[in-house]
């Protein structure tokens, strides 16, 4: 699937259960989720942690509105529960199976936007491991000099930004260097298309979740 | 500052990497979230984990905005931020990104109501509300604060305030203090 089409989907998907309160729709987008992370051959464990990650937010809403709220009521508790699953799963299903440069790519030639964002932020989180890295770095210098660096220390995001403006420099030559010029028309050797398929299954979904949403509107 | 200039690709690549470089940071910060929920849930404040760790979350809108001063700057901080959440571990998947237009919206706000002249106390202040007053409102729908009482509510929005003050305002503060001190920012 086109991954902007794929984006949009899940975004508009997650709006909307964001404003209605909807047992059935949640579940539907959980139960659509897991189909497709499925279809995308995901690990089991990977699957077991987004079961286990979202279950303390979740409990602890969930508790909140049925057992300290004065009105108990258990609809919206179980439906602001399965919201907490709706989103992870939703988001899951686009964060596992897109990867970032498909998605510059998409985004770059369906949506217009404009080659700098694109290739600069793209340019940034290629860093990531090397971020982790020097996160730790960062910790184990300071440890040495017997200083203990946590994430309430100003001092660390102070050094993580010193090497973020080093490294938006270097990065930035290096694009120059090999040919990249900002608000210049580009061509690209991998064409990202948005099939008629795309849109059909985005525009079908949407629909089938208007079911359940439509549904209670009408009870 | 001057207005007229443009954001070029290394503020973005700088923007983008600040967020990332941020999400690293509180990926340890995971654990304190969700003790803190589990420590709140029998009281039944499990939601205020949520707000006490609010100000952490939305710490790179107003830095990012008093480091590069373009308008713009602090809702792709923000923004880019939940982007490189989204893609490396964060366990909200692509809802994260919604928050983070929201967030980046509040936060940006703040400097265009100082009109992007400004960059002290009050702006850090006037961000600090904007930035509670947003993502309390899209609480209110994303997490089902509309179905809390309103005493709850009460005690929420404070939590949040100050919590975001303190590291929103404070903390960006403290580390735009050291900045302006290394003589980093000058030359950019």
């Amino acid at each position: 699937m086109n991954p902007t089409i794929k984006l949009a989907l899940i975004l508009i998907a997650s709006l909307e259960i964001s404003f209605t309160y909807n047992l059935p729709a949640n579940l539907l987008v959980i139960l659509i989720s897991v189909t497709y992370l499925f279809y995308h051959r995901i690990h089991g464990k990977t699957l077991a942690w987004l079961v286990i990650v979202p279950i303390i937010p979740a409990f602890g809403l969930f508790t909140t509105i049925y057992f300290f709220s004065s009105q108990h009521d258990l609809a919206t508790a179980s439906a602001l529960f399965t919201r907490m699953y709706a989103y992870v799963f939703a988001g899951a299903s686009f964060s596992l199976t897109t990867k970032p440069l498909d998605l510059a790519h998409s985004l770059e030639q369906n949506c217009h936007l404009p080659s700098k964002f694109a290739y600069g932020t793209l340019a940034a989180f290629n860093m990531l491991p090397k971020i982790k890295q020097t996160i730790v770095t960062i910790k184990s210098a300071a440890a040495m000099r017997g200083v203990n660096l946590s994430w309430w220390s100003p001092h660390l995001y102070f050094k993580a930004i010193l090497v973020a403006i080093n490294w938006s420099e270097n990065l930035a030559m290096a694009m120059i260097s090999h040919g990249f010029v900002e608000d210049q028309p580009r061509s690209a050797y991998e064409l990202v298309q948005v099939k008629a398929r795309d849109i059909t299954w985005m525009v079908g979904l949407l629909i089938v979740l208007q079911v359940p949403i439509v549904w209670q509107i009408m009870n | 500052m001057n207005q007229k200039r443009k954001l070029h690709v290394r503020d973005i690549i700088l923007l983008a990497l600040i967020g990332i470089l941020f999400g690293a940071i509180f990926i340890g910060t995971d654990f304190v979230y969700n003790a803190l929920t589990a420590m709140l849930t029998p009281f039944g404040l499990a939601p205020m984990a949520n707000d006490l760790m609010m100000g952490l979350w939305v710490m790179a809108g107003p830095l990012a905005g008093f480091m590069i001063r373009i308008p713009g700057t602090a809702f792709l901080g923000e923004f880019l931020a939940s982007v490189g959440e989204m893609f490396f571990g964060g366990q909200w998947g692509a809802a994260t990104l919604i928050s983070g237009v929201v967030q980046g919206i509040a936060t940006e706000l703040g400097f265009t109501i100082t009109r992007y002249r400004y960059y002290n106390w009050i702006t850090l202040t006037i961000t600090t509300i904007t930035t509670t007053i947003l993502t309390f409102g899209w609480d209110m729908l994303r997490n089902g604060y509309a179905k809390f009482d309103f005493q709850l509510l009460i005690i929420l929005f404070v939590a949040r305030l100050i919590s975001t003050f303190i590291f929103g305002g404070v903390f960006v503060k403290i580390i735009n203090g050291l900045l302006s001190r290394a003589h980093v920012l000058a030359t950019r």
